[in-house]
């Protein structure tokens, strides 16, 4: 029973991650209808702009400023440098393409993710790095909820994914930006037509997108320690498969689905064996576009003949 | 009252031709005027002198082009004549060259001659493709092209973990899991074995030109027809008497088949198999290559897998890396710019910059700071002017790679003389970034510039080399 | 004598909208019937329902007196009805004579193995709807002809195009033809030539043509007969007078109260 609350609190952790990482892949496809192949990529080099952060401050057993304020500026700092990638691949890689065939964008989005790892390896090498979380937020900060120690990182990243996730839902059904996003989702063609500025909200929808996913790298690297290049390539899968099970182009479906996905990951790694926590997520997502395509909370496309 | 159904243009026009264009216009002419056979026959013989004039060694290269070529061609079947996007290509490729190496080796105790393994491989590798169509019935697009990625995904993982599965006995090791299989008899057909490099080079050549026969004898038949037809607008084919999900399930099988014999090569070339034969990465080379080529052409999936091939040899080598590195920068700068005069002027707005940056950097750090230049021709030349670092390279150069990226997009939204402007800082330090870490390191430059190629080219030129320039329905 | 096409009670929905409600219409050999009404009537979904592309949630389609509900597109295609679309989809990266040859598949047998063989009866099969295509493009005199053969469908004029698909209905042989707002976007001159070819199209060709068209001057030119549509209810039919007058007609395209000032 023990076992099982725990591995329901590593997998509320990790589908927090894969929920943010998720919302950006359904936020883009919303109002694109298209896949960014390059998210993961983002969340990486998210990670790594956390990591970098941490080195200036001093590292994690040399800090100049406070825990608390190192991990608000690590959170900063990723959302930085991941809207940063996210808006020039849209400027550059993917706004050329919006009235190409559809097989332009793809080809264009797995060359920016190829490009993008490289450009890892190459500013990073092939080493993984290492947050050494547990100097930074000791292993013994933790709090009891009911039989089991639930340690403190991990409460920080739940807890930060739902605020993140209640702000969004807040702001898209409130804002008026928020408000275009959703309608440009809807309709971009009638969206443009009742002169809601489509390009600003694609450019909106990607900062936000990847900003979130930026923060889900600095907190993979909080509860998991290890970054490296190639990170974004599976979490992008995995995420991606969040957001498809959930409902692709739906926010809600977003989260829904990487709760899901996180705790497929958990309870297959716990009970069955790591070996196969991939081809679980896979399997998943194939069962999912062959029976319901639109997902659990998305809508099916109606298309006019 | 004008004259119904007369065309008074089609009467004067008569007999015209469309008119090329461009810079590539000149090469096109000729290469029109040659007849088909022709040209086949000519660059068959081209290649087929490869193994005697190419230096020790790299026949090896030559042959990872052919085989590249065909999958190329093969992939060309699937998505660039009935567009189908398929990500999970390289899972056929792997099908095939497992099943051979699991056949003719000591895996099992079954060792199949050659002549009964491969044709049961390509009717085996067919029939998957088959079954891997059945999903495009319901997907289009995007989710077809995530879930055949995903399945190449699984491929993968099933090989590595093929023991561990649940309901297969631990020692009933199919596929050798993360170690993959070795020794692997190498074809074997009457009697001749293909056990060196020349000669599975000339079986792959043959092969080769008996497949670019066929497929384009497939191309202009009813087939061919159907499949660029399914392409162009499905729902309009299937009005016309196309049965589209036939044809998709017959694309995918035709394509996979190829993937599948030329799996069975690479096996018996590499006298064994491992799961990282076929990951995403080798999916994505292919993809470079079609798209390099020209997506839908036959010559151009053989053009553009040759370059593919080839680039990275090139670049391993530090001298032919810069040589084409160089050549490179030359090209661009002669491809945009179109006027000598032009060219000529950044190419001194570089070197004036350089020699400013050298001297700033000299004066204010003194020459402690210089490394020692890597021993190129090129280096040797550039040494004087250029900043070749020594203690910080890394770190440096790592900025200047930043920077080079930042100031790239940058001259793509500058106009005139802004552009320039923007430009000559960024040359110069995508030549540090060259000089003080690129060329030292092939396989990360070969992977930056596979995802360049790929952005740049659908933003510029989506039809590739030798392809025709398509016109989408929005 | 059957009528070539039936349709009997026809009603489709999408969600809680009705578009087609209790729709019967025939079309009898050899016969030009036209399909007319407001936009929003119905007249596409109609079309989309004989070919294939919808199922009627009840009623009957006949052809040649057989049912064809829930028969694919591919299927109908072969069983002899062919149609132009609204929004011209041809193949635009063929060429003209390609798009034609590409209709002519259902009516082919060439496998695979004899295409890649280049076998003599493959070429034989090539050459003779290569000919075929030929001449169902000669029908539009010299538009699309000679050297127009070998342009990709991309490079025709906009009238050329509906032309062009018109030619591709025409390769399968169907018995049946379906025009879809064939006059669409056409100026005065090229309009008239389209009230003739689809006369010549019966005369010639001997199709029964089932038409939606918007301009007046073609309904009148062409029609046997009118059916008048507006929100998925069929107002009126008859010959084109009959209809023209009919004041529920008048009514849906010139709103409430117009019929009186007639």
């Amino acid at each position: 029973m023990e076992n099982f609350l725990q591995q329901t609190v590593n997998g509320l952790t990790l589908g927090s991650v894969y929920a943010l990482l998720a919302l950006g892949y359904s936020m883009v496809y919303g109002v694109l209808k298209f896949l960014n192949f390059a998210h993961g990529e983002v969340y990486m080099f998210g990670a790594f702009a956390g990591y970098g952060v941490l080195t200036v401050l001093g590292g994690p057993s040399a800090l100049m400023v406070p825990v608390w304020a190192a991990v608000a500026l690590m959170f900063v700092a990723s959302m930085a440098v991941a809207s940063g990638i996210g808006l020039a691949l849209e400027r550059f890689a993917y706004r050329p393409l919006r009235n190409a065939s559809r097989l332009a964008p793809l080809i264009s989005a797995i060359g920016a993710s190829f490009f993008l790892q490289a450009a890892a390896l190459l500013l990073f090498s092939a080493n993984s790095r290492s947050y050494e979380a547990p100097e930074l937020i000791p292993i013994d900060t933790a709090m009891t909820v009911g039989p089991i120690d639930v340690w403190a990182v991990r409460i920080l990243v739940i807890v930060t994914a739902v605020v993140l996730m209640i702000l969004l839902t807040w702001w898209v059904q409130r804002s008026r930006v928020g408000k275009a996003v959703r309608a440009v989702s809807f309709d971009s063609e009638a969206a443009a037509m009742m002169g809601i500025d489509v390009d600003r909200v694609i450019v909106v929808t990607f900062l936000i997108g990847s900003a979130l996913a930026g923060v889900g790298g600095v907190m993979v690297g909080l509860v998991f320690g290890r970054i490296f290049h190639l990170m974004g390539f599976v979490a992008g899968l995995k995420a991606f498969t969040a957001a498809v099970v959930g409902g692709i182009g739906s926010i809600p479906g977003a989260m829904l689905g990487g709760l899901l996905i996180g705790f497929a990951e958990a309870y297959t790694t716990a009970y069955i064996s790591s070996t196969f926590q991939n081809l679980i997520v896979f399997a998943l997502l194939i069962t999912f576009l062959l029976i319901r395509p639109s997902g659990f909370l998305g809508r099916p496309e109606l298309a006019k003949v | 009252m004008s004259d119904i159904g007369v065309d008074r243009w089609v009467e004067e026009s008569g007999d015209r031709h469309e008119q090329y264009s461009g810079w590539t216009a000149p090469a096109r002419r000729l290469f029109d005027s040659i007849r088909p056979g022709w040209r086949l026959g000519g660059f068959v013989f081209l290649l087929a002198l490869f193994p005697i004039l190419a230096p020790q060694g790299t026949v090896r290269v030559g042959i990872t082009a052919l085989l590249l070529v065909m999958l190329a061609l093969g992939l060309n079947v699937v998505v660039g004549w009935a567009g189908l996007l398929d990500l999970g290509y390289v899972a056929f490729y792997g099908f095939g060259a497992y099943f051979y190496a699991i056949v003719a080796s000591d895996q099992l105790p079954a060792h199949w001659p050659s002549w009964i393994a491969i044709p049961v491989i390509v009717v085996a590798t067919a029939l998957l493709g088959a079954l891997l169509s059945l999903p495009s019935r319901r997907l289009v697009g995007d989710y077809l092209a995530i879930m055949t990625l995903f399945f190449a995904q699984v491929f993968v993982e099933l090989v590595r973990n093929f023991q561990r599965l649940p309901g297969i006995s631990p020692d009933f090791d199919l596929t050798g899991g993360p170690n993959g299989i070795t020794g692997v008899t190498p074809w074997s057909l009457f009697g001749f074995e293909f056990n060196t490099f020349n000669r599975n080079f000339y079986l792959l050549l043959a092969l080769l030109v008996l497949l670019v026969v066929g497929l384009h004898n497939i191309d202009n038949s009813r087939t061919g027809r159907a499949w660029r037809a399914l392409r162009e607008d499905t729902l309009a084919a299937e009005h016309m008497t196309t049965p589209v999900n036939r044809l998709k399930m017959l694309a995918f099988a035709v394509g996979a088949a190829i993937a599948g014999l030329t799996g069975t090569i690479f096996a018996s070339v590499q006298v064994g198999v491992f799961p990282n034969n076929f990951l995403l990465v080798f999916l994505i080379t292919i993809y470079a290559a079609l798209i390099l080529g020209g997506i839908g052409s036959i010559p151009g999936a053989v053009v553009g897998a040759i370059v593919v091939a080839f680039a990275p040899e090139l670049l391993r080598n530090p001298g032919t890396g810069s040589w084409l590195f160089y050549i490179g920068l030359v090209a661009i700068l002669v491809g945009t710019l179109k006027k000598w005069s032009l060219v000529a002027g950044i190419v001194a707005g570089v070197a004036a910059f350089g020699f400013l940056v050298r001297q700033t950097a000299l004066t204010i750090w003194d020459d402690s700071i210089l490394g020692v230049a890597n021993d190129t021709f090129v280096a040797r030349i550039v040494d004087g002017w250029l900043l070749i670092l020594g203690q910080h390279q890394d770190v440096v150069a790592n900025y200047a790679f930043v920077l080079t990226v930042v100031g790239g997009l940058g001259v793509t939204v500058t106009k005139g003389w802004w552009r320039a402007v923007v430009a000559i800082p960024t040359i110069y330090l995508a030549i540090l970034v060259w000089e003080n870490k690129l060329a030292l390191q092939p396989a990360v430059t070969r992977q930056l510039l596979f995802g360049g190629v790929l952005m740049v080219m659908m933003a510029v030129r989506p039809q590739g080399i030798l392809g025709t320039r398509r016109v989408e329905i929005t | 004598m059957t009528p070539i096409l039936e349709i009997r009670g026809l009603a489709k929905s999408f969600g809680g909208l009705r578009v087609i409600q209790s729709l019967d219409v025939t079309v009898g050999a050899g016969e030009i019937v036209s399909v007319i009404g407001p936009n929003g009537a119905g007249k596409t979904t109609l079309f989309n329902m004989i070919s294939g592309i919808y199922q009627p949630d009840v009623g009957e389609i006949l052809l040649d007196g057989a049912s064809i509900v829930g028969a694919s597109p591919e299927q109908i295609a072969n069983l002899g009805i062919a149609r132009t679309f609204q929004t011209l989809r041809i193949f635009l990266n063929m060429t003209v004579r390609e798009n034609v040859m590409a209709a002519t598949y259902g009516a082919t047998k060439t496998r695979l193995w004899q295409s890649v063989l280049r076998t003599p009866a493959a070429r034989r099969e090539e050459q003779a709807i290569r000919r075929l295509a030929e001449e169902k493009l000669g029908f539009f005199g010299d538009r699309l002809v000679g050297y127009r053969w070998d342009q990709p469908a991309y490079s025709l004029s906009y009238a050329n195009r509906r032309r062009l698909e018109i030619a591709r209905a025409m390769a399968s042989e169907p018995r049946l033809l379906m025009l879809d707002e064939p006059a669409a976007g056409m100026n005065p001159a090229e309009t008239r030539e389209v009230t003739e070819l689809i006369g010549r199209l019966r005369e010639e060709a001997g199709y029964s043509i089932l038409v939606i068209e918007h301009d007046m001057h073609v309904v009148e030119g062409i029609s046997d007969r009118v059916v008048a549509l507006d929100h998925g209810v069929k107002i009126a039919e008859g010959s084109f007078e009959e209809v023209a007058e009919d004041p529920g007609v008048i009514e849906a395209y010139l709103g409430h109260g117009a019929a009186k000032t007639r």
